[in-house]
């Protein structure tokens, strides 16, 4: 139920580090295991909801807490996209 | 994200609350059963590690008075723990409910650049 | 169990103790009942409670209750007083013996009014714990928000 969302801002935290190493591939990766755990809540919420309503299992506490993990993650994750998109256009404006 | 607030995750106390509920159901409807002993669910060690599922062993209480017909509900003791419980969990969803708040505004501020 | 197995625990113990307190309400209305259909003085019910599952629908139920799961309550059988009555020296009385007797219900009024209040006081219990339980599930439901 708990979505590491440290996992991914961690992830795009050490690329702005490492990025003089290896910058394509490092941010690649990170947004790409952003999406991930954005992904994992999104199916963990659903997999909660669905248990409780077909099945009648699990508490309605865990899929509420679950749902607003999952949006949270979502928002978050697209907030950051933003930034970082925003910040290469800003970057594309400069002339050279 | 994870729900904890300080060293206590709160998912898993609401669970904890909600297993005990359960059980201080169970208890008032056998508050009459011959035979029936008063259960209750274990406090778990501590909360600040997650456990998806917190499956109560009901472990017959202790020092309770036992009737002739073997049962040792207290009806009493049964009432206090319902209205503690419905108010612990009242509080642990407040809080959970502003936290949810502020990492929803605290993602939500940067947005407007 | 849930939150909701828990309203079904609740409401079991409602019915038991309903069952309960209109036995001990038939056995005061009919404490000096010495003539019955199947002859002799009316009998005083019980009800005889016992541990039962209380969520009816899913497979899993038994299993949940074996394992300490869902427990509610139910009649499990009404007992009919077996022991001899209470006879009364009345030879008057239309239904009095050849000795003069007349067999009557071994009911006593005072203690069917207690077994009444304590009937009464465990389904109220009931209803609060349903209550409780309903405001618990209405304050999960607000986390979605």
């Amino acid at each position: 139920m708990n979505v590491s969302l440290q996992g991914a801002t961690s992830g795009l935290t050490t690329t702005a580090v490492a990025g003089s190493a290896s910058p394509g591939s490092g941010f690649a990766d990170a947004i790409g295991a952003a999406i991930g755990n954005v992904e994992n809540a999104q199916s963990q919420a659903q997999s909660a909801a669905s248990q409780l309503l077909l099945n009648g299992t699990g508490d309605v506490h865990t899929v509420a807490l679950a749902a607003q993990s999952a949006e949270l993650s979502l928002e978050l994750f697209q907030q950051v996209r933003n930034k970082f998109v925003s910040a290469y256009q800003e970057i594309m404006k400069m002339p050279m | 994200m994870s729900m904890a607030s300080g060293s206590i995750d709160l998912g898993s106390y609401l669970t904890y609350l909600t297993r005990r509920q359960e059980v201080v159901a169970s208890n008032i409807a056998n508050a009459d059963t011959p035979g029936y002993k008063t259960r209750d669910v274990e406090m778990p060690g501590d909360f600040s590690s997650v456990f998806a599922q917190l499956t109560p062993i009901a472990t017959e209480t202790a020092g309770l008075a036992t009737h002739n017909d073997g049962n040792n509900v207290n009806i009493d003791r049964e009432s206090r723990l319902l209205a503690e419980n419905d108010i612990r969990f009242n509080l642990a969803t407040q809080l959970l409910k502003s936290k949810i708040k502020m990492l929803r505004s605290a993602i939500d501020e940067g947005r407007s650049s | 169990m849930s939150l909701f197995g828990a309203i079904s625990v609740s409401a079991s113990g409602m019915e038991a103790q309903r069952i309960r307190a209109e036995l001990i309400t038939e056995n005061l209305a009919n404490a000096d009942t010495t003539r019955t259909e199947g002859g002799g003085p009316y009998r005083r019910k019980d009800a005889v409670f016992s541990t039962a599952p209380a969520e009816s629908s899913f497979a899993g139920t038994l299993v949940e209750f074996t394992s300490g799961g869902s427990q509610g309550v139910s009649v499990s059988s009404i007992s009919v007083d077996q022991s001899d009555p209470e006879r009364r020296y009345m030879p008057g009385h239309p239904d009095a013996d050849a000795d003069g007797y007349v067999a009557f219900p071994k009911i006593n009024p005072s203690e069917e009014m207690v077994d009444l209040m304590s009937a009464s006081r465990g389904f109220e219990a009931n209803i609060a714990a349903i209550s409780t339980v309903k405001d618990m599930i209405g304050r999960s439901l607000e986390l979605f928000k």
